[in-house]
């Protein structure tokens, strides 16, 4: 069966979606050598530069975030898959300076292992680069070794945090500290109720029954626990917030951001009713909710499903998710 | 002594072997859970070092190295990447022969650098399952000549490679499976057994 996409040629889908990115915001972003998505106005050489890595498909993550703010560049690979280490590499050669350089790598296998060999290869050159690694999906339990937990949309808040430090002028060993910290105090639980197709090659990827879904899915719906009949909004945010509220430990007192990010085929309307469930569960525990989020960061295609995500806030954190952003898809 | 001519023969034969098994190892792929492209991505990794140039082991192991990142993405060509780069600051400064604890010297360097950009060791049901008894075997028959020597690695490559199908996956897409990837065989261990057995066989 033909796909339903408004695409051209599958090779060339991550070229002229960033092409489009480009255009569209050109005030912006604007994009260096074909997969480098780097900010239109430059912060200067004194800051500490804030890069990330991943692949394309899951728009608008993760270039849609760059800009003032929040990333300096975000270095993209094809559909779904990591960019190669050298590419990751020429980018850190752009932003070589005294300040350093942050990377934020999501806990995903190829990005990692490209991470791992641009900044082993950057260190040879006298490049400073710090790696934060996104780890916090609690799907595998929230015991389990960060190794073994993967990276979802919870990168995105810490760009905020890690963007704002930076514009700062904070040195990039306090920087890595506030963002760390916000790193551990966050958690996310995804799920899904309708699979995609792959833009390239058509195959479906995570394919549920009509009256199925699954709570702890992947980025890419990769098979896990928690498969069920379809619960209401309701239910579903119920149980979500539950095991957050148990990996985060926000308790009475506590401020924390909530976010859901809607996975690409779960409507608005959706998300915002499952967010005011949420939001009312933290509210009758207490715990004070500032700066929240409805709405698509990281999509997976035409996935159906959404991914929440609750951050415990310390008093900085707040001050700097209330900071100046302008990127594409997030402004403050 | 195994001379720069002779290796360059043993990479292209290993990359016709590749090319016969193209197919086999992306069901390998499919079937314990990855993407299913590893077949297409060791083939195109093999493709672009056809254009790999040097006139001695450091230089055209580099080239090698240099040439398949250049066209490949994903893991397959950071992990080949890294392993041959590793390779190449393993061997002598411009030796265009090495003798057995030259050639020893090379596979270890090329163990120790792909050690740095993956956190697999033994028992992952990745390729290292493969090429770290591969390398352990040419370390140790470092006394039995140079034959002996890829002889020993090919036989450690493929026990270790056989061994993966009893192994639960711990990297990769395949890792969310859990006890669902135990059974079919590695497919970057078995890509990785197949290019010692090419080894041994062309020498």
């Amino acid at each position: 069966m033909p796909m339903k996409k408004f695409i051209n040629d599958p090779a060339n889908l991550t070229a002229e979606l960033l092409e489009g990115l480009g255009m569209c915001f050109s005030n912006k972003v604007k994009i260096v050598n074909d997969k480098i998505v780097c900010r239109a106005n430059p912060k200067s050489e004194d800051k500490v530069a804030v890069l990330t890595l991943g692949g394309a498909g899951h728009e608008p993550a993760l270039s849609g975030f760059v800009g003032e703010g929040m990333l300096d560049a975000s270095v993209v690979g094809d559909i779904f898959a990591a960019p190669g280490a050298p590419k990751v590499l020429e980018a850190l050669r752009m932003f070589k300076r005294d300040a350093g350089i942050i990377l934020v790598t999501l806990n995903h296998a190829g990005d990692r292992m490209s991470a791992s060999k641009a900044i082993r290869d950057a260190s040879k050159e006298g490049i400073k680069v710090v790696e934060i690694v996104t780890a916090e999906d609690i799907s595998a339990g929230v015991d389990t070794d960060p190794e073994d937990k993967r990276g979802l949309a919870g990168c995105v808040p810490l760009y905020k945090i890690l963007g704002a430090a930076a514009e700062q002028g904070k040195s990039i060993d306090e920087i890595v500290e506030i963002g760390e910290r916000f790193n551990k105090q966050m958690a996310t639980l995804a799920v899904a109720m309708t699979g995609c197709t792959h833009p390239q090659n058509g195959e479906p990827i995570a394919v549920l029954a009509d009256d199925e879904m699954e709570i702890g899915m992947g980025q890419h719906g990769e098979a896990g626990g928690g498969l069920s009949k379809i619960l209401t909004a309701d239910e579903t945010a119920s149980r979500m917030i539950a095991e957050l509220i148990k990996a985060t430990e926000v308790k009475s007192g506590d401020s924390a951001m909530l976010l859901i990010n809607g996975t690409g085929a779960t409507t608005l309307m959706e998300q915002l009713i499952v967010y005011r469930k949420a939001g009312k569960i933290l509210a009758e525990q207490g715990v004070s909710l500032v700066n929240g989020w409805c709405g698509e960061m990281l999509t997976v295609q035409e996935m159906g499903g959404f991914q929440m995500i609750l951050c415990k806030l310390d008093e900085d954190h707040k001050e700097l998710l209330g900071a100046k952003a302008a990127t594409p898809y997030w402004t403050v | 002594m195994l001379t720069i001519d002779t290796f360059k023969k043993m990479i292209a034969a290993a990359g016709e072997e590749i090319k016969t098994n193209e197919k086999y190892f992306s069901k390998l792929d499919a079937d314990a859970g990855g993407d299913g492209d590893h077949g297409t991505a060791i083939v195109t990794a093999f493709k672009a070092m056809e254009s790999a140039e040097g006139a001695d082991f450091k230089s055209y192991v580099k080239s090698l190295s240099e040439t398949l990142q250049a066209a490949a993405c994903g893991s397959t060509s950071t992990l080949f990447g890294t392993w041959l780069e590793g390779m190449s600051d393993g061997a002598a400064e411009g030796a265009t022969e090495l003798d057995a604890a030259g050639v020893a010297a090379m596979f270890n360097g090329g163990l120790e650098e792909i050690g740095f950009v993956t956190k697999a060791r033994l028992g992952a049901k990745t390729l290292m399952d493969a090429l770290i008894p591969a390398t352990e075997a040419i370390d140790a028959a470092q006394g039995d000549g140079i034959e002996a020597m890829f002889a020993k690695a090919a036989e450690a490559a493929e026990t270790g490679a056989e061994a993966t199908c009893q192994m639960q996956a711990k990297f990769g897409r395949a890792r969310n499976l859990g006890e669902r990837s135990i059974g079919p065989r590695d497919a970057g261990a078995s890509s990785m057994a197949c290019i010692f057995a090419t080894f041994a066989k062309s020498l």
